[in-house]
């Protein structure tokens, strides 16, 4: 018995497309991927430095000593209201810090590498900085306090940058899905162009026509878009299994690593792009069958 | 039931298949529309059924005249209309009866309502043992058996007809102007484009002829 689905037949030509729309997808949902990673450590970014002091004591040029300005230093900021923690970082994690650049050569051991101080401010605390600074070089002359603002922006700058490339790219993506799509909808209504007819003049209402072309285009859509979907989380997951192993990608990028509370997400590109589908062949069919008496 | 009142017909910018065409069908009427190969049966068809819009001229079907009938409203006018095509038009993805059962389904009917229907419809012009055949496994002649199951199965208010004999066998051919014949003595308008003179003049009926796109009429009659 015929079903309701069944008036229009499977296309012959539609393993290709069922690829095209499959490999969008999977682009798609990759795109999506690395803008909820960009958004995420953009994010991690700016929490992780903005609630963070350094304060940096050059080797002295006063009559005070290092260690002298290094106490003082920590006093003032221990005292001062909203810092929650203050420590000074030994000369190991000092040499730790330069290492990747100057090396570990005994001579590195004998330079005047400054003291840091590396500071905690409590969080929803709001510190006056200028005064911080200003109190810090009355006590300890040789001192700077740096308030990471400068890295922020850059970083914020740096973040925002990745994560609207993400969005642009994914932007693009769609567009390209949209099309690849609509372009398959009206070849595949072109090639149904004489069922159309005679459905029509057999006196079918244009809304049961394309109801037919709906249903067909969104299963074929949302099928192929799910395993392109599906083949994204595997390709997310997989970086995040590497990452778990000890495996970096890219030194200095975050991982290319997806968290299992982002992955249903990609829900989204199989989704959206049925829909798209459902809407071309609906605006498609009416449109064609409006050029028919 | 059908009104033609100085039709004329052209496709682009050719010449006028049809000229001054004017006519009716009363309901309930039984006619045969004939004419040489190119004459015109197969367009004026086509305007009856609502494919084409005529040129000129004014056709008015059921009471309706078309050049002012809303486009919503055709839909409803062509499911009152059965149609035997001369090239079957069948959909190769469905079965037999499935194609038999398509104008049913247009029309909203439920399938445990009709499935008995299309089952005695099919038996009755001989393909009931082939009803879940596709029509690429079918012969012409059986092909156009479902072709004319399709266009009667509904009880359409009018039936029209292009060469549906042309490719079965006389004894068939006989069988399915019975079929033709019995719905119009239920009521169903029928207008058949033919070529086959002994159809014609096995049957009482009234004939139409077209020469060179003009209308002329040869014999009135009344179904055997």
């Amino acid at each position: 018995m015929i079903a309701a689905n069944a008036i229009l037949p499977r296309d012959k030509g539609a393993a290709p497309l069922d690829l095209v729309i499959g490999v969008m997808a999977f682009l798609a949902a990759l795109a999506l991927g690395a803008s909820l990673i960009a958004d995420r450590t953009a994010l991690g970014w700016r929490a992780g430095l903005s609630d963070r002091l350094t304060v940096q004591i050059v080797p002295p040029t006063h009559k005070m000593g290092l260690d002298e300005e290094v106490d003082v230093a920590l006093g003032v900021l221990r005292a001062t209201p909203g810092i929650a923690h203050a420590a000074p970082l030994t000369q190991d994690q000092t040499l730790n810090l330069v290492q990747p650049w100057i090396g570990k050569d005994a001579l590195v051991a004998d330079l005047p590498l400054p003291r840091l101080i590396d500071a905690t401010i409590t969080p929803g605390a709001e510190v006056d900085l200028a005064a911080l600074s200003r109190t810090l070089k009355q006590v300890a002359p040789d001192s700077l306090l740096d308030d990471h603002a400068r890295w922020i922006a850059r970083l914020k700058g740096l973040a925002d940058a990745i994560t609207w490339s993400a969005y642009g790219i994914l932007l693009l993506i769609a567009i390209a899905t949209a099309a690849a799509v609509s372009f398959a909808t009206r070849a595949g209504l072109q090639a149904h162009h004489e069922m159309v007819e005679l459905l029509h003049q057999m006196g079918a209402q244009s809304g049961f026509i394309a109801r037919a072309f709906e249903r067909h285009y969104f299963v074929s859509a949302l099928v192929a878009a799910s395993v392109g979907a599906v083949l994204a989380a595997a390709f997310y997951l997989g970086a995040g299994a590497l990452e778990f192993a000890g495996v970096e990608a890219v030194p200095f990028l975050p991982p290319l690593a997806l968290k299992f509370s982002e992955v249903p997400w990609l829900l989204a590109v199989p989704a959206v792009s049925g829909i798209i589908a459902l809407a071309t062949a609906r605006l498609s069919v009416l449109a064609a069958l409006r050029k028919i008496y | 039931m059908v009104r033609f009142e100085n039709v004329g017909m052209r496709y682009g910018a050719g010449p006028e298949v049809l000229r001054d065409v004017t006519f009716v069908l009363e309901a309930g009427s039984f006619t045969f529309l004939t004419g040489l190969s190119g004459a015109g049966k197969t367009t004026l068809l086509k305007l009856i059924n609502m494919t084409e819009p005529p040129s000129r001229g004014l056709v008015t079907l059921f009471g309706q005249d078309l050049s002012i009938t809303k486009r919503a409203d055709f839909p409803a006018l062509r499911r009152r209309i059965g149609v035997v095509f001369q090239d079957f038009r069948l959909l190769s993805h469905l079965s037999a009866f499935d194609n038999v059962a398509l104008p049913l389904r247009l029309a909203g009917r439920k399938e445990n309502e009709y499935v008995q229907d299309v089952e005695e419809l099919l038996s009755w012009v001989g393909l009931g043992d082939r009803m879940q055949a596709r029509p690429a496994t079918l012969s012409g002649g059986e092909q156009q058996r479902i072709a004319i199951a399709r266009a009667v199965v509904a009880r359409p208010d009018l039936l029209i007809a292009d060469e549906p004999t042309g490719n079965v066998d006389p004894e068939i051919g006989q069988r399915l102007m019975r079929l033709f014949a019995e719905l119009n003595r239920l009521g169903t308008t029928v207008l058949i484009a033919t070529h086959d003179r002994a159809l014609i003049e096995g049957m009482r009926a009234r004939e139409m002829r077209l020469v060179d796109g003009r209308l002329v009429e040869l014999r009135t009659g009344r179904a055997a």
